[in-house]
């Protein structure tokens, strides 16, 4: 007696039951079953990486509307889509990114260039000026007469608004603590022995009463309103253009600086900064947290704008355009989704914060390729040429060739310092991380 | 301000705050029994999982500084694990039943029961495979799709035809009325490719011809390598083509300086063609090499055919000499081969199934030996346990194919070919997105051009299919040149490779070769391969201190200088160092009592 049994498919189990039914799928997941299985994957990922470089188009919309260089651009806070913008010739325009149109044009706002923008509690618009007065603006009305003129006695440079109360801050050759119903400062605020003229202030989002302020003097200082005088400030090898305190982390804040880096420090601990932000070529004019506090985004000097990560150096995402000026604004829109800038060619432009993400509806299966490229790249980042389609990044070429004529610069120095220590006496001089090159001194 | 830092000094990094957090919610659940039951096995809400527990077995990377890369790794390292347990867990869902004959006599044998009894035992479903199919033009070969559901055959003469052999519909037939001496489909039964008497030609299903390949001359026998889009031939020039199918290019060709070549297969798992010559060696071929991997005298006469076992992932070949032997290899090591017979008729031909049956026409029979007896032998030299013979009357026996997924293997002959059933032979559970034979047009549609995507580049055909992905061997090669123990050319530390730096610096890694094994779960003693790793670089150390010698032999012998002298104390220190070891290796192995003759033992 033999028992025999032959292989055999049922097709009820393979085929469809009725017509319009989807097939069976069958998986078996033996790994001989799928021979080459690491290989494809590796490709499928090589292609996922490239696909993420093909579909970047960072580029979204230029808004118009100013004839003279873009100085500084402000957000509505609680508002996705209303973002205000000042510029050179003293204009100030409300612009609706969603919609591409102006909602205010206050063409003459100013003598001279704005150099700040904010918005109060109640909507309104607060602008500084080089002409020495901050103006408030009502944007409802649409009227371009300014509700309220505060008078300064010094050409401002920046201008921020408290969190919750209201009170505003301006930078001058000193900070000045304004209320929004009195037309003279309330109090000044500055470092005892400082001469410096302040090129920017900003609020703490946490603890509202602590802004923090940088300086031609090249430091960065910390006031408190409350106290009414200054806490400390960390002098620094260049001076910052630009600041901007973290939303997540209070004790944050990103200093963007003139020597071409980027710096996070932690309040607590001002002797060294937390990292070194390094790829701009020229000076960096602009920083701003995403409202995540996840990501940044810099603008410079040399015509890009940098979205980095939080506590990652290198690695950023950059964006220029053929007829980009050099960048002094930039900021991210209330949803993290776009970035703005505001350049010296007059042009507002928006920017997907995410080069490769598509606008418009993305459906549930488009999304989990989306996710799956994602997740594929992540997983072969270690591998030589998926990780160099992922990082390249196109630039133009005057910031290429600065950029590895500056690496060639560095490394030399490098080499040269390496060389002097060599032959000194031993322990004499020793090598210095970077991080302790940043700051000269702290003072309180 | 104050407020501002004290406050962000008691609540502290981010880190800590959650790792509290996990250990409240771990000891929670851990008394619960069916949240222990279930969690193994189930996703669960993000907010009950236990993230802070490593799964059992998991590597932990204590000795990595960096937190968060050691959180990633362990992560990692936990997650590879879990994947296993699911894969383990998902062999439960395989519904296909394997085909089997048993006999239950003692003495009773399998092989006396013929494909008339079998066919009455296989069912109505399962008897449809067993065929003749009377063709004149013969001898035939025939070639099954990936999928098995399609057929491809041709005779010598030129008779040509493809058909899906299930569903009984015939997409072409041709008489091409000249010699045609091979048939292979390409990615699908969309094309397939005919090696006739002077050029390759590839048709399309309905038989139109597509392309006349006039780089490939006189054309003997053709492998289709599918994840590589690569169709390899070889001809009677003795050259080995390789031509990519998805861009036309003709990649390469190897001159095997070995002649006319008939016998052609492919390793499924790593995508190396193996050629049978006639002057019994055979060679292993990757497009990237311009001579063979291996080179193997397998034979005392010309190879008539060569196979090899899909079943464990490429490990065994066999072979099938004119000198009427059959030999089984395995493939990782060549020194000899782990069974061999006598087929008696001669000109054999060989063919392994995909659960590894190996079957072998010789004569005018075909016999299939069962997969585990053929390479666990008791004897080495004699026929394993025979499962099945069948007598086809029909010599030459030419071409053996085994349809995928199907107990049948088809045997072609002078007269035409003949399937018969095989039981136990064919993988019941096939995977929908590898091959399908249910597929409708729009999988197949798709499935073109989800392969096409994931064709990867004939450069990373190697013997190791796993290299893909895993860590490049530490650099051998060094940017110092070491002499007398110091750098004779000082490169600066910035201008080091960033590896070396680390080193410079102490904070290079190096434990990671060895633990990479252990992750990955290939059952590899750490000892042995610790061992094996010293083993291989003592050998690499070839003319060790031949420079320092040559130094001292150049310098003259009278003269005393501090160089000479230095390098004499050194390899003065050098050589008792390495006494000093081997002592130590020789007493290391047992615990050595102490013994009356120790006293005189020199003092070392």
């Amino acid at each position: 007696m033999v028992k025999i049994s032959v292989l055999q498919h049922a097709p009820s189990l393979h085929l469809p039951t009725r017509l319009g039914d989807p097939t069976p799928v069958s998986r078996n997941l033996d790994p001989l079953m799928h021979p080459f299985s690491r290989a494809r994957e590796r490709t499928r990922a090589l292609n996922a990486a490239k696909m993420e470089r093909m579909f970047a188009k960072p580029f979204v919309a230029s808004l118009e509307g100013h004839v003279d260089a873009v100085e500084v651009l402000m957000r509505k806070p609680g508002d996705l889509s209303t973002v205000a913008s000042g510029s050179w010739d003293g204009g100030i325009i409300i612009h609706n990114i969603s919609m591409r149109t102006h909602l205010l044009r206050l063409p003459r706002a100013h003598k001279g260039k704005v150099s700040g923008l904010c918005f109060t509690e109640s909507s309104r618009l607060l602008s500084c000026g080089v002409d020495r007065n901050i103006k408030m603006w009502d944007t409802e009305s649409g009227s371009d007469q300014p509700v309220m003129v505060f008078p300064g006695k010094n050409a401002f440079n920046s201008i921020d608004h408290h969190r919750s109360d209201p009170v505003f801050a301006t930078a001058s050759n000193f900070i000045q603590v304004w209320d929004e119903s009195k037309t003279s400062a309330i109090s000044n605020l500055t470092f005892p022995t400082s001469t410096e003229t302040i090129t920017s202030v900003r609020f703490n989002q946490s603890e509202p009463s602590v802004l923090a302020s940088v300086g031609s003097d090249r430091t960065c200082t910390l006031y408190d309103i409350r106290t009414g005088k200054a806490e400390r400030r960390v002098v620094m090898q260049f001076s910052s253009n630009a600041l901007s305190w973290c939303p997540t982390h209070p004790t944050t804040l990103l200093l963007a600086s003139e020597d071409h880096n980027l710096y996070t420090f932690d309040i607590r601990y001002l002797s060294t900064p937390t990292q070194i932000y390094k790829a701009h070529v020229a000076a960096v004019m602009s920083c701003e947290w995403a409202p995540t506090g996840l990501e940044f985004v810099s603008g410079g000097w040399d015509r890009t704008v940098r979205i980095w990560k939080k506590d990652k150096g290198s690695g950023e995402d950059v964006f220029h355009g053929k007829r980009m000026g050099r960048v002094s604004s930039t900021i991210f829109t209330n949803d993290a989704r776009f970035v703005i800038s505001g350049s010296d060619d007059g042009n507002v432009r928006v920017w997907k914060a995410n080069a490769s993400e598509k606008l418009g509806v993305v459906n549930a299966r488009e999304r989990a390729a989306i996710e799956y490229r994602g997740k594929l790249v992540e997983r072969w980042k270690m591998d030589k040429e998926v990780s160099k389609v992922a990082r390249t990044r196109h630039l133009p070429k005057p910031v290429y060739q600065a950029s590895k004529l500056k690496r060639t610069m560095l490394e030399a120095r490098r080499v040269k310092d390496e060389r002097r220590r060599k032959h000194t006496r031993e322990g004499e001089s020793k090598p210095k991380a970077e991080k302790r090159k940043a700051v000269i001194a702290e003072q309180s | 301000m104050d407020s501002l830092i004290a406050k962000a000094d008691a609540v502290g990094p981010a880190g800590k705050k959650r790792k509290l957090r996990h250990a409240s919610s771990s000891s929670r659940p851990s008394t619960d029994k069916t949240f222990q039951s279930i969690s193994k096995r189930t996703s669960i809400p993000k907010s009950l999982q236990s993230s802070g527990a490593i799964s059992e077995g998991a590597h932990s990377y204590k000795h990595i500084a960096n937190k968060k890369l050691r959180t990633e790794l362990s992560r990692q390292s936990a997650r590879a694990i879990e994947a296993k347990a699911l894969i383990e867990d998902a062999e439960l869902l395989l519904t296909g039943e394997v085909g089997r004959m048993e006999v239950e006599g003692e003495m009773d044998r399998t092989w006396r029961v013929g494909q008339d009894e079998i066919v009455q035992g296989a069912g109505q479903e399962g008897a449809r495979g067993r065929k003749e199919w009377k063709l004149e033009g013969g001898p035939y070969r025939s070639r099954y799709t990936r999928n098995g559901r399609h057929l491809a055959v041709v005779g010598n003469t030129g008779h040509v035809a493809s058909f899906d052999w299930q569903a009984g519909i015939l997409h072409t037939e041709l008489q091409l009325q000249e010699t045609c001496r091979d048939i292979t489909y390409l990615h699908d039964h969309s094309h397939f490719a005919v090696a006739q008497k002077k050029y390759v030609f590839i048709y399309d299903r309905d038989g139109v011809e597509l392309h006349c390949l006039k780089a490939h001359i006189e054309p003997t026998r053709m492998e289709f390598l599918p994840y590589h889009w690569l169709l390899a031939t070889i001809g009677n020039a003795g050259y080995l083509k390789y031509q990519d199918t998805s861009t036309g290019q003709l990649l390469c060709e190897h001159r095997t300086k070995l002649g006319s070549c008939t016998a052609m297969t492919q390793n499924l798992h790593n995508a190396v063609i193996h050629l049978g010559h006639q002057n019994g060696t055979v060679t292993l071929w990757t497009p990237n090499l311009p001579h063979p991997a291996v080179q193997l005298l397998a034979h005392l006469g010309p190879v008539a055919s060569v196979s090899m076992d899909p079943s464990q992932g490429g490990r065994y070949m066999a072979t099938a000499g004119k000198d009427q032997t059959v030999k089984v290899w395995d493939c990782r090591n060549w020194k000899g081969a782990v069974r061999e017979w006598t087929a008696r008729g001669g000109c054999a031909e060989v063919e392994w199934s995909a659960r590894g049956a190996l079957a072998v026409a010789s004569g005018g029979t075909v016999n299939v030996y069962t997969s585990p007896t053929i390479h666990n032998p008791v004897h080495m030299n004699t026929q394993p346990p025979l499962y099945i013979t069948h007598p086809v009357p029909h010599r030459p026996l030419t071409s053996l194919q085994f349809a995928p997924f199907q107990d049948i293997l088809t045997i072609g002959h002078s007269a035409g070919l003949s399937s018969i059933l095989v039981p136990g032979s064919g993988e019941p559970n096939f995977d929908s997105k590898e091959a399908d034979p249910f597929e409708n047009k729009k999988a197949r549609r798709e499935k073109e051009v989800k392969a096409l995507l994931d064709k990867i580049q004939p450069d990373m055909i190697t013997l190791d299919p796993e290299f893909v992905g895993t860590l490049a061997p530490p650099s051998k090669l060094t940017t110092e040149t070491m002499f007398d123990g110091k750098p004779s050319v000082e490169i600066p530390f910035a201008r080091l490779p960033r590896l070396e730096r680390l080193r410079v610096q102490g904070k290079a890694d190096e434990t990671e070769v060895l633990s990479e094994d252990e992750v990955s779960g290939t059952e590899v003693d750490p000892e042995a391969k610790a061992r094996r790793k010293e083993e291989s670089e003592k050998r690499k150390m070839r003319g060790k201190n031949k420079s320092l010698k040559r130094y001292l032999r150049k310098q003259r012998k009278n003269v005393i200088d501090p160089t000479a002298v230095a390098i004499r104390a050194k390899m003065e220190r050098q050589k008792e160092e390495q006494r000093r070891a081997k002592i130590a290796a020789a007493n290391g192995g047992q615990n050595q009592k102490p013994s009356a003759l120790d006293r005189f033992k020199r003092n070392t």
